[in-house]
């Protein structure tokens, strides 16, 4: 399976985590063994793609959120307050969510034939945000812009995640 | 099988028809109902344009998938500059379409969008199986019944006692 963008929103619908895997030749990605998220534009990728994702990127964070709010919002209408989206799919991609009792909300796009990930969410939550994000001592309570977040241990443990265990 | 409610929104994003067949969602208001459609319209598009745009130096070699494993690359060579708009969509032969299904705890919502815009949203049991088949046969009753009613004003809410009539026949036969 392939997981296209990672997305973490926070409860005050600010985007303080994306993370897109756009797949790349086998030579760059041997260079490059640890990428960071969105400067991934090694020299020899392809520039002027890459520079209108990277104008785009933020658009689809918020494009994003709106989704998923409008939906959840919608689910809970009509299944209850305890009823929750687990998942959609079009005819081109998968959207997995996940949301924690204090409202973060975790995105993940993947391909159409990928499994339920809402384990894989979950677990990504408990095993990597709370261990490296909110353990971290030096990490506010809130994340405005990203900040401490994007740390490395997180960003290096989510890329091992991705390559290794769900693909 | 279960099938919950049937809702049909026009290429406007209006609601024209809605009518529940087993309990199990809750019941909302005809407002409520409206602005629903109206949201999962516009919903409906978003999800489309949301869709990963791959570049098209990697994946237009590969017909299925494009992993990064099946391209033939040639190390060394800079990739030629591509315009701006040189990307594919992870299947490419199909064209995009917005959300065709959603699956909740307790709902599974399946769309089926037609050729004129015209959305047919079946909320079913997420365990239920063959939902096309009855998605096939709803549009076959909606085409029959609805669309062949000299009556009907196109884009104006449903109001066929024979549609009405028949598909709830169709669903009761088949449960």
């Amino acid at each position: 399976m392939v997981v296209y963008s990672f997305y973490i929103f926070d409860r005050h619908a600010e985007c303080i985590y994306k993370r897109r895997w756009v797949p790349r030749p086998p030579s760059i990605i041997g260079k490059s063994s640890r990428p960071t998220s969105e400067s991934s534009s090694t020299p020899n990728a392809l520039p002027p793609v890459l520079g209108q994702s990277a104008r785009t990127t933020d658009d689809d964070a918020k494009l994003i959120f709106g989704t998923v709010f409008s939906l959840r919002n919608m689910v809970r209408k009509l299944g209850g307050e305890d009823d929750s989206f687990v998942t959609y799919r079009t005819s081109q991609y998968k959207l997995h969510y996940y949301e924690t009792p204090t409202n973060i909300k975790f995105v993940m796009l993947t391909d159409i034939k990928s499994p339920s990930m809402r384990i894989a969410l979950q677990q990504i939550y408990i095993n990597l945000y709370v261990e490296y994000v909110v353990k971290n001592p030096l990490s506010p309570v809130e994340h405005p812009g990203g900040v401490g977040v994007n740390n490395e241990l997180f960003e290096e443990s989510l890329e091992q995640f991705v390559t290794r265990v769900l693909s | 099988m279960t099938v919950f409610s049937l809702i049909i929104i026009n290429k406007a994003g209006g609601l024209i028809y809605q009518r529940e067949f087993q309990p199990g969602l809750r019941k909302l208001s005809t407002n409520d109902y409206l602005v629903l459609a109206g949201t999962f319209h516009g919903v409906h598009a978003i999800t489309r344009t949301i869709t990963p745009k791959l570049p098209l130096a990697t994946a237009s070699t590969t017909a299925t998938t494009p992993t990064s494993s099946t391209i033939p690359s040639t190390p060394g060579t800079p990739t030629p500059p591509t315009p701006a708009s040189a990307f594919t969509f992870p299947n490419p032969g199909i064209p995009a379409t917005g959300l065709e299904s959603l699956e909740t705890d307790k709902f599974r919502l399946t769309c089926f969008q037609t050729l004129t815009g015209t959305k047919f949203l079946l909320f079913t049991d997420p365990m239920m199986g063959n939902i096309d088949v009855v998605m096939k046969k709803v549009y076959e009753l909606y085409s029959d019944y609805v669309m062949k009613n000299p009556f009907y004003q196109l884009e104006m809410p449903v109001r066929c006692e024979a549609f009405d009539r028949h598909l709830a026949g169709w669903l009761r036969g088949r449960t």
